[in-house]
């Protein structure tokens, strides 16, 4: 322990340059999967801020929500069985504000429900990213699929869809826009239960319907994996090289005697000491730049992934370091120090 | 009474393809408490036998028996403790601790041998070491800090503090002037003497086999009789 730190203290640079390596790749790491994630929520938060539960919609419609449409019988079923039941529907769209320039958005409509905000008849309220369009409180927005106009009521947090901006109107501009008197899907916080004609979808089930979210996650989960992957094999190897460096300090160590746990233990309290302090750089600063990301560059990187990441981080460390370590406690003495040139 | 015995002690090296044969069945045998001198010239493999002899590194054939143990058979980790126990080493390089400081290069091998004294007595071992070796004065130095003769006396300090029984010297006295040199040999004998140490020591310096009792000669890979 105490050599172990007066090693580190003389060699300060080396050891410096060990950390800044270890702490940019685990920095790096944090940032890519902060903003992977980011970028999934952003595709669905409406989705994502809903509590685990059960969506239902017709089977006919094959996993394609748009093609839902749940009958009244069917309804009064799934209304039987969970009496907290909402319905609701997702439709893409537009919105001309007065200046004529068109906003995608989603318009999302529901039966009454403490998930979403109530909206009355003829008002909207969208998500609050619509706002850098320059909409305010109070706008005219029209559409092409009514004669009247929608008043933009208030802004929500985070309530996405597909991307773009939710917009949340009453079922009756809904059923008017749509010229149907059916919703698409049920929620419910119950398990999944068997529906005649209805298929049951859990949250991530549910999520992966979404057209372009199931593409986008394998694509970023890959990001992260191989990411993962060669950043610990990048720390693996640091730590392998810098104990095959030290060969020939080794090899005087063991000339004298010195017990090859004791070698071990040597390498395993700077391997520690180093990945801890630079994973804990790197967390406070992957969780502080959220402070300097500009608004609309979706990150969200929980402190739980961070924390399983570094767990990672340790045991590839700790498997580097003791590999290195049993190479060589089976090296002798006189070969480490010939090879080491110590 | 012998302490090591060798016997038909054989070493080959890979150079290249091929095998070289360093050591061609070596005999020799340390009484207890004698100072034994090894001369040769350069390259008939002195420093190979010293280092086999001491463990560290594997012989190609042939017994090395310390006080009816045999070494060639030892597991590395029964090897290791008749190191740190019972052997001092001094190597033709000091081959220090490159981030201990003097005082700790000795804590270190005070450790290593597994010595329970306590840390007055500790200190006071070293103190007496560094003195006779003249280097109590750079107890707090790095060996990065030492000249090629002051690294030689804490390598000879460091060899002899846990009071080894058998002590291998590898041209102790190659780094040092004259003066030192006697002081250093005169070290080694009188320890030699006080604490009944063996000593298996190689030179150059033709002066200093005054102070062995018995010289032998190697002569490409085998010991002149
Ligand atoms: N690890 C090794 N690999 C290959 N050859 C080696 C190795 N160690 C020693 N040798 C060879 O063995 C021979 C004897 O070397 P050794 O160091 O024992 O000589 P020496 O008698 O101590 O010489 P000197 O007086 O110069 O120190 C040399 O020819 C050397 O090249
Ligand atoms: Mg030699």
């Amino acid at each position: 322990m105490k050599m172990a730190w007066k090693e580190m203290m003389k060699y300060k640079t080396r050891y410096l340059i060990l950390g800044s390596i270890i702490f940019l790749i685990s920095f790096l790491t944090l940032i890519i999967s902060g903003l992977a994630n980011g970028l999934s929520f952003d595709n669905a938060s409406l989705v994502k801020n809903m509590p685990e539960g059960t969506y239902y919609m017709e089977s006919k419609a094959e996993e394609q929500y748009n093609f839902s449409e749940i009958s009244d019988s069917q309804r009064e079923t799934i209304e039987n069985s969970h009496g907290d039941a909402v319905f609701m529907s997702i439709q893409m769209g537009e919105l001309e504000d007065e200046d004529g320039q068109k906003h995608g958005i989603t318009y999302v409509t529901a039966t009454d429900n403490e998930f979403f905000p109530d909206v009355e008849k003829g008002e909207l309220i969208l998500d609050e990213s619509i706002q850098e369009d320059g909409i305010e409180a109070g706008d005219e927005l029209s559409t092409n699929l009514m004669d009247d106009s929608f008043t933009v009521r208030d802004f929500a947090k985070q309530e996405k869809f597909s991307h773009s901006a939710v917009a949340f109107i009453h079922p009756d501009d809904f059923m008017n826009m749509y010229q149907s008197e059916k919703y698409q899907l049920a929620f419910t916080e119950d398990e999944e239960e068997d529906i005649d004609e209805m298929s049951a979808f859990n949250q991530n089930q549910f999520l992966n319907t979404i057209p372009s979210y199931s593409a986008e996650m394998l694509s970023l989960n890959m990001i992260i994996a191989f990411l993962f992957v060669i950043s610990g094999m990048l720390f693996a190897i640091f730590f392998y090289m810098i104990n095959v460096q030290k060969l020939g300090t080794y090899g005087i160590l063991k000339a004298v005697g010195v017990k090859t746990i004791t070698l071990l233990r040597l390498m395993w309290v700077q391997m520690i000491l180093i990945t801890l302090i630079s994973l804990v750089i790197a967390i406070s600063l992957s969780q502080l730049i959220t402070l300097v990301l500009p608004e609309e560059m979706p990150y969200q990187l929980a402190l739980e992934t961070s924390a399983i990441m570094a767990a990672g981080f340790f045991i590839i460390g700790f498997i580097g370091a003791t590999l290195s370590g049993v190479q060589i406690s089976k090296v002798e003495p006189m070969e480490a120090i010939n090879q080491g040139g110590a | 009474m012998s302490l090591l015995q060798i016997e038909e002690l054989e070493k080959s090296f890979k150079i290249g393809r091929n095998e070289e044969k360093i050591l061609k069945s070596v005999d020799l045998e340390l009484e207890e408490g004698r100072i034994t001198a090894l001369v040769g010239t350069s390259g008939s493999g002195k420093s190979t036998l010293l280092t086999i002899a001491a463990g560290l590194q594997q012989s190609s054939g042939g017994i090395i028996k310390f006080s009816d143990k045999d070494l060639t058979n030892m597991s590395s980790s029964q090897m290791r403790d008749v190191r740190a126990k019972e052997f001092g080493f001094v190597f033709q390089h000091a081959h220090l601790v490159p981030f201990l400081s003097v005082k700790d290069q000795l804590n270190l091998m005070i450790d290593t041998a597994e010595l329970k004294w306590s840390k007055k007595e500790k200190q006071q071992r070293i103190q007496d070491i560094l003195e006779t070796v003249d280097m109590w004065k750079h107890r707090d130095s790095d060996p990065d800090q030492l000249s090629g003769g002051e690294k030689q006396r804490v390598a000879i300090a460091r060899a002899i503090i846990h009071e080894p029984k058998l002590l291998f010297a590898d041209e102790p006295t190659a780094s040092l002037d004259s003066k030192r040199s006697v002081e250093v040999m005169e070290l080694i004998r009188s320890l030699s003497i006080e604490r009944n140490i063996t000593v298996l020591m190689v030179t150059h310096d033709e002066d200093m086999l005054v102070y062995a009792d018995r010289t032998v000669e190697m002569k490409d890979g085998k010991i002149e009789k």
